[in-house]
């Protein structure tokens, strides 16, 4: 308790002096609400009005930046300098850093969710339509499936260079291409089949099923593919883990 | 017996890092690895600590076998790596505090920060001190847990005179009090100030064991770096 502590504090500040969480994760998705709030039609008549849908999407970019960016660029830093190695010589397995800077991303992930809910209820007067427990239970289903995505890039990556290059595609890719912050809606045809390839759009569309309180119907599908997902990486990442 | 090591051989692929090599080692006994650079001193000393694969007929750290003890084995054993780096935005008094949260007891940590001339570095960021501080560092953390037994790899390579000395001071007065310590130096002066007994390794093979006095006397020179050359350099040609 004292080591997790002790490393949770450490790796805390380590994060939060890096200034690239504050922007990507925190005040990018609360910019995007401000502005989504502004411009997107609050029409509801054809059910759901567009910014409502666009909250489910904005909540999930704290969680790409973290997840799919932050955590398999520390993970292969901390290889890459040989800081796995020395844990691997003491009495703490190096799992615990790793576990102790999941921890410290997922706590940033949590603080943009916190912002962006802030501005959707107080500013725009956002109400989620559904059930809070079940919305929470999905956003939580699509934390543990895009970090599962980020430990398996982390897991993998040979180098530094191919960290920031798989992470980059990952984020990039499912930040514009998911939805997260170009409404899927509004996509071409051809796009959005691109789209339904990539995890988080799955994900996003489950949120917006849940937040809008629509029917649960069409749920299972997403929920096998982002299951089977996360499955996948967390075995790759299982397997294929270098520690040096 | 703190440390024993029966017949230990490390293969990358097709070569032969190390070839059966043993050495024991009691409390308040240091052991230099001596050799070129790749040598097969880096790879032996992971391969003692269970970081590389190898085989062995025997491996005994701090009275314990490494397969299923390795928690109460490392909660004594301090290590050195060649060449550690740390976490980009690190303090010094961070990495200190990291470090003692890893172990159940711990050496007085401002004590070996004043013995390692680090005192008042405390807020400086590991990355900006000079070369020879971080070496220091390093050097400081394998010795925070306490340890019976601590392995250095290349401990003073990168420090000036002064420093060096300061630091085999701080060893021997470790050693005295019982530490046992595996070191690895390309320094003579070092080894003949801190080792009991050498083994020079030749591309995996160990070409010499035994005390600084019978390297001197198997190879008929003076000099330990002359004695030292003897063993290494005539394998080289071999090979």
């Amino acid at each position: 308790m004292k080591t997790m502590f002790a490393l949770l504090k450490i790796e805390g500040k380590l994060v939060w002096k890096g200034i690239d969480i504050l922007i990507f994760g925190i005040c990018f998705p609360i910019i995007l609400a401000t502005l989504f709030g502004y411009l997107l039609s609050k029409d509801a008549t054809a059910g759901s009005s567009n910014f409502e849908l666009s909250y489910a999407a904005v909540i999930t970019i704290g969680v790409l930046a973290t997840g799919v960016m932050g955590l398999p660029l520390t993970i292969a830093d901390y290889r890459h300098r040989g800081i796995l190695k020395r844990f691997q010589v003491t009495p703490v397995s190096p799992l615990q850093i790793l576990f102790a800077q999941g921890l410290i991303q997922l706590s940033s992930a949590l603080v943009s969710f916190i912002g962006v809910t802030l501005v959707y209820y107080l500013f725009f007067d956002y109400q989620i339509a559904g059930s809070w427990l079940m919305f929470l239970s999905v956003y939580a289903f699509v934390i543990v499936a895009m970090y599962s995505i980020g430990i398996f890039i982390g897991s993998v990556v040979p180098d530094q260079k191919a960290a920031n290059m798989w992470s980059s595609i990952a984020y990039f890719t499912m930040l514009l291409f998911s939805g997260a912050t170009i409404p899927y809606e509004v996509m071409p045809r051809l796009f959005q089949w691109v789209m339904d390839i990539l995890p988080l759009s799955h994900g996003i569309h489950l949120l917006k099923m849940v937040s809008t309180g629509g029917e649960t119907a069409g749920m299972t599908l997403p929920i096998v593919i982002l299951g089977i997902c996360t499955v996948i990486s967390l075995i790759g990442a299982f397997k294929l883990f270098k520690w040096k | 017996m703190i440390l024993k090591v029966e017949n230990l051989s490390v293969t990358y692929a097709q070569k032969t890092a190390v070839n059966r090599i043993s050495f024991h080692l009691k409390p308040g006994e240091v052991i230099g690895l001596l050799g070129a650079n790749g040598a097969g001193k880096s790879s032996t000393i992971a391969a003692v600590l269970g970081i590389e694969k190898s085989t062995y007929d025997e491996l005994v750290i701090v009275g314990k076998s490494l397969i299923g003890n390795r928690k109460q084995i490392f909660e004594q054993v301090g290590v050195q790596f060649q060449e550690t780096h740390f976490q980009d935005k690190l303090t010094v008094s961070d990495a200190c505090e990291q470090w003692q949260s890893l172990y159940k007891k711990t050496n007085d940590v401002p004590a070996l920060l004043q013995a390692f001339g680090l005192e008042g570095k405390g807020k400086q960021l590991v990355k900006l001190l000079s070369g020879g501080e971080r070496q220091r560092l390093a050097v400081l953390l394998a010795l925070i847990p306490e340890p019976k037994l601590v392995f250095l790899d290349e401990l003073t390579t990168g420090l000036d005179i002064k420093a060096r000395r300061m630091l085999w001071k701080q060893l021997l007065a470790m050693k005295e009090n019982g530490l046992a310590i595996v070191l690895t130096s390309h320094y003579m002066d070092e080894v003949e100030a801190l080792c009991d007994e050498i083994l020079i390794l030749c591309e995996g093979q160990t070409v010499f064991h035994g005390t600084i006095q019978e390297a001197l006397a198997a190879s008929g020179n003076t000099k330990l770096e002359d004695a030292y050359l003897h063993f290494a350099g005539e394998e080289e040609q071999w090979g």
